[in-house]
């Protein structure tokens, strides 16, 4: 298929399916958030409710931006609820959206993520950019 | 689970909750149930000053006090005879009682007596205490070990989450300082807070000097009126405060009880701290000069 065939697919076929995407509990602490990152190696967890409803995000570029600017000690920083330093209104996409559509908003808002959301707001994957570009390019890197 | 208060079951019916910006709830008694005439007249004589400032209270005392400094000091009546006194008091002064357990077979009886359990401070992380108490039904009362920071109770709030409890009071009965000496960060109090549940200040174990005197422990109970009007200027929802009629001659903690002609003076300033700083909060609001 030509890089032009690839923009036009729609993200589902480029997503991090659900298992794969990183997701925490509201509650949890920002060490396992971190956790979590490292696991999955992604800078990015997605907070849901008990209905997989999405809640906010967290991005190691928000934990590193706090870093500069929290003044409670770190293991106190560390016992905070993720979603008290969560982004609760993220910017997501509908897995029906294409490719390029989806790049645009990365673009755009200057991520690196999107989490795939339904009409309801129930999480259903990942959209990250390193397969997007490789779907675009039509390589694969194993 | 998430829950703003503790609701406390009352054996008058008239069951009352701690937290949620209500009254200062107080629970007191003596250290360890000495007996059962003891408990009766302590109940009698915290009452009465609880009926004239109108304050709700709940009827502390231990029947096994595990973490004395010395074998040779009184360890308690036991759990049969201290229920059965606790249950008595109950009933007779139709007020909740409470007291804690140190070992998981015990929790199950206490529970079928108390109206709120107590987890003593040096066990406040232990499971299997953590589920005996949760798994009694009752709300549970957790202090912070004096070898905990505020934020880290969140975890032990974690464990009786999961066993099926979300009826959790907070309290802070001091920090340890070095050796044999314990402070009180009042920041403890806001940030146990943060978890969502209500909050107690213990103002009798807070100025214990822990075994400061060979096997027993000191205290420096000159401070306990100064202590419990910054922690109710800061913000609490239930103040703790064990009192005797003869501290010199109490069989637990004779270093540290207040005695009880002084509960009055306390408890009154206790109360109007409170009540101004309720004034302050529904003129300022919340706290929240440092905004996330």
């Amino acid at each position: 298929m030509s890089t032009l065939d690839n923009k036009n697919l729609d993200i589902k076929s480029v997503m991090l399916d659900l298992n794969s995407t990183p997701k925490i509990e509201s509650r949890a602490i920002l060490k396992e958030a971190l956790e979590l990152m490292d696991d999955n190696r992604l800078g990015i967890v997605c907070i849901v409710d008990k209905d997989g409803v999405l809640k906010g995000i967290i991005t190691d570029g928000d934990i590193r931006r706090m870093l500069t600017r929290v003044q409670k000690p770190f293991a106190a920083l560390m016992s905070d609820d993720v979603i008290d330093h969560s982004i609760k209104d993220p910017v997501t996409v509908k897995s029906d959206t294409s490719i390029t559509k989806a790049t645009s908003i990365m673009g755009n808002k200057r991520v690196w993520d999107l989490p795939v959301v339904s009409d309801d707001g129930i999480l259903e994957g990942l959209l990250h950019l390193h397969p997007v570009i490789e779907a675009i390019l039509g390589v694969k890197n194993d | 689970m998430y829950s703003r208060d503790v609701h406390i079951p009352s054996p008058s019916g008239e069951n009352f909750k701690i937290g949620d910006n209500s009254d200062l709830v107080l629970i007191s008694g003596p250290c360890a149930i000495e007996t059962r005439d003891h408990s009766m007249k302590m109940a009698d004589l915290i009452g009465k000053i609880c009926d004239k400032l109108q304050i709700k209270w709940v009827f502390k005392a231990c029947y096994d006090k595990d973490c004395r400094s010395s074998p040779s000091s009184f360890h308690g009546v036991g759990i049969d005879e201290g229920l059965q006194i606790l249950s008595d008091v109950r009933k007779e002064h139709n007020i909740p009682v409470t007291s804690d357990f140190s070992d998981p077979s015990w929790a199950k009886a206490t529970g079928e007596v108390c109206d709120l359990i107590q987890i003593p401070a040096y066990l406040c992380r232990q499971t299997s205490i953590l589920r005996a108490a949760a798994e009694t039904g009752k709300p549970i009362h957790l202090k912070k070990g004096q070898f905990m920071s505020p934020w880290n109770m969140k975890n032990s709030c974690r464990k009786l989450e999961a066993f099926g409890c979300d009826q959790i009071l907070l309290t802070d009965r001091g920090t340890f300082f070095g050796y044999n000496m314990l402070v009180n960060d009042m920041r403890a109090l806001p940030i146990m807070a943060e978890t969502g549940y209500p909050v107690c200040f213990d103002a009798t174990h807070s100025i214990q000097m822990p075994t400061s005197m060979g096997n027993i422990s000191g205290g420096q109970r000159e401070f306990i009126p100064h202590l419990t009007r910054a922690a109710a200027a800061c913000g609490i929802d239930a103040l703790f405060i064990e009192v005797h009629d003869d501290p010199k001659n109490a069989l637990s903690d004779a270093n540290t009880v207040l005695d009880i002609k002084y509960l009055e003076l306390v408890l009154a300033q206790a109360k109007m701290m409170h009540e101004t700083r309720r004034e302050l909060k529904e003129k300022w609001g919340e706290d929240n000069v440092h905004p996330r």
